[in-house]
């Protein structure tokens, strides 16, 4: 006798999508069954037509076209104000690297591989848990869980430290760039290198190193929050850039990118109305947020506001400008009609003078050279680094 | 007639895993990955946005377009919980459901929707398989969009049912029901051919 008719299962027969013993089933059915095997026959004679579709060649102008917009998307804020006081730290900082490297060469042996040390618990490299003389290679993941910790050396510029509930990969290791890709946790990166060396990417951007150092943390949600203790980071997520120095902040958002530095010292009305004006949806809020940082704004928070002349439409690029000018004044060739224009020299300029006020506190440079020489510069004279 | 080349299916890939460290380049806002990827993906992006936007192709070039620059937009979002093509051909989907909204307008199927011919063939053949090839795009064109998606994804593209459900968020049993009746429509449709096939 016929078994159940099968014609709402004739595609699915002819791609082959139906498990054995389904198609077994189709198939003895069609045999026996002349309705369905005049709907399968139907089937298949469209299925046949429709393998007529042939892949048609993209023009060579789509290429260009999205070149195009791209550029006309990109307005990268520039650099160079930074790099005059960070070119100074630089010096120094390469000087120091090479007699770094040079202690460290013999050590790090393996080419595109990574010295790793347990600090604590039991950390795993791709599953294994590691022990004495573990290396982190290209595309290995090492992890952490919540009791667990461990320090990987970068090549022979630095550490990280990778704390509890941590996942991060390697993913490149040249003399001309060194690669992690942190999925989620926390890490802490002591570089001593020149600018633009090592890079950690995260789901929601890349935090580039200029020297420096930080902490960087990843939620459940690929979301970052980056806090700087020494030199500049910069966080980029296509044509979204922030730079950020010592003592400041700054969140990244999954999908959106970096928001805005912010010293950490900022009130925390000032913090919080900058994350809605980052990261809210909607237009009201964000007009809500922006007029309590520039109430809350002090003259150290001119940074943050500076980035916000970049962020803001035409109407409230104004606002902004006349706050900043109550809290620092600008040099005396740039002008409101320039800054509101945002004429890139002025702009540069102003950006020059706000730096200064971005100085390190002391205590934190004393510690962090005292870190470095007990774990790197110390050895020169056989003394152990202490962790 | 524009010169449009007729890529066989031996020549692409109907699927393969996308680089992980290309893709993260690509998030990292790396231009040059980006670049592997629409190499990649371009010839099968622009096929689904001209089959599914009548032969437009100046649409569907916008389309192709808009896609990348999208992929480089929101690549952030890509978790890799899924294939990278299931993610991309959303994309596709949705940007092609959008320029068919901003069309507003009937476009006829011109002559330079039909593929150039292959070489080696008589003019008689090339001109027989062109003459098919045409009236297949367009009575897939003429399918209601959610006959023809699967369609599009299915021969086109060479995706399972699986994929296509993930890029349609429908079930698997939904695709094998909406390509079972755009077998049967394209076969009433096209029947008189089936001695050409």
């Amino acid at each position: 006798m016929f078994s159940k008719h099968v014609t709402s299962l004739s595609s699915a027969y002819f791609h082959d999508e139906l498990a054995a013993r389904e198609s077994q089933r189709v198939a003895e059915h069609l045999l026996s069954c002349r309705p369905c095997r005049a709907d399968f026959d139907d089937v298949k004679l469209g299925a046949r037509f429709a393998e007529q579709l042939q892949i048609v060649s993209a023009p060579d102008s789509v290429w260009a076209g999205v070149v195009a917009q791209l550029e006309q998307k990109k307005v990268k804020p520039a650099r160079l104000w930074f790099m005059k006081p960070l070119a100074i730290a630089a010096t120094i900082i390469v000087v120091l690297a090479g007699g770094t490297l040079l202690l460290r060469s013999n050590r790090n042996t393996g080419a595109g591989q990574w010295n790793v040390a347990r600090l604590g618990g039991s950390p795993r490299i791709d599953s294994q848990n590691i022990g004495d003389g573990s290396r982190l290679g290209v595309g290995q993941w090492l992890e952490t869980d919540a009791t667990s910790r461990a320090q990987i050396d970068v090549a022979t510029i630095g550490n990280v430290e990778i704390d509890p509930n941590s996942r991060v990969r390697l993913l490149e290791t040249s003399s001309s760039e060194h690669r992690l890709e942190l999925a989620r946790g926390r890490l802490s990166a002591h570089i001593l290198a020149p600018p633009k060396l090592f890079f950690v990417n995260t789901p929601s951007g890349v935090a580039e190193d200029l020297g420096c150092a930080y902490t960087l943390e990843v939620d459940e949600n690929g979301n970052s929050i980056l806090h700087v203790t020494l030199g500049w980071v910069s966080l980029q997520l296509i044509d979204r850039e922030s730079s950020v120095p010592a003592g400041a902040a700054c969140a990244m958002r999954r999908g959106v990118g970096p928001g805005t530095p912010y010293f950490e010292d900022a009130s925390e009305p000032f913090r919080a109305s900058l994350s809605k004006f980052d990261f809210a949806d909607n237009q009201t809020d964000k007009t809500a947020a922006l007029a309590i940082i520039l109430s809350e704004a002090r003259p150290r928070d001119a940074m943050t506001l500076w980035y916000l002349l970049l962020r803001v439409d035409s109407a409230d690029r104004a606002n902004v400008y006349d706050r900043m000018t109550t809290l620092v004044s600008p040099p005396q060739d740039v002008t409101r009609e320039g800054v509101l224009n945002l004429d890139r020299q002025m702009l540069e300029r102003w950006k020059a003078k706000l730096s200064i006020r971005s100085e390190l506190p002391q205590k934190k440079v004393h510690s962090f050279w005292k870190k470095l020489w007990t774990e790197t510069l110390g050895r020169i004279h056989g003394l152990a680094g202490k962790r | 007639m524009l010169d449009q080349i007729v890529v066989t299916r031996e020549q692409l890939p109907v699927k393969e895993s996308t680089d992980s460290r290309t893709i993260a380049a690509c998030q990292q806002g790396d231009r040059e990955a980006l670049r592997v990827l629409f190499e990649e993906y371009k010839d099968r992006v622009y096929s689904i946005a001209l089959y599914s936007l009548s032969g437009d192709e100046m649409a569907a070039g916008d389309a192709t377009q808009q896609v990348f620059l999208k992929l480089m937009t929101r690549i952030g979002q890509f978790r890799g919980d899924a294939e990278f093509a299931t993610w991309l051909y959303r994309l596709v989907v949705n940007t092609c459901h959008d320029e068919h909204r901003k069309q507003r307008r009937f476009v006829p199927l011109a002559d330079s929707f039909l593929p150039t011919s292959a070489g080696g063939e008589s003019p008689r053949a090339s001109y027989a398989r062109k003459e098919l090839a045409g009236r297949v795009q367009t009575a897939v064109a003429e399918l209601k969009p959610k006959l023809r998606w699967p369609i599009l994804l299915k021969y086109v593209e060479g995706l399972s049912y699986e994929e296509i459900a993930q890029v349609l968020n429908c079930s698997k049993g939904t695709v094998a029901s909406r390509l079972n009746r755009a077998h049967k429509a394209l076969g009433r449709r096209l029947g008189h051919l089936k001695n050409e096939i």
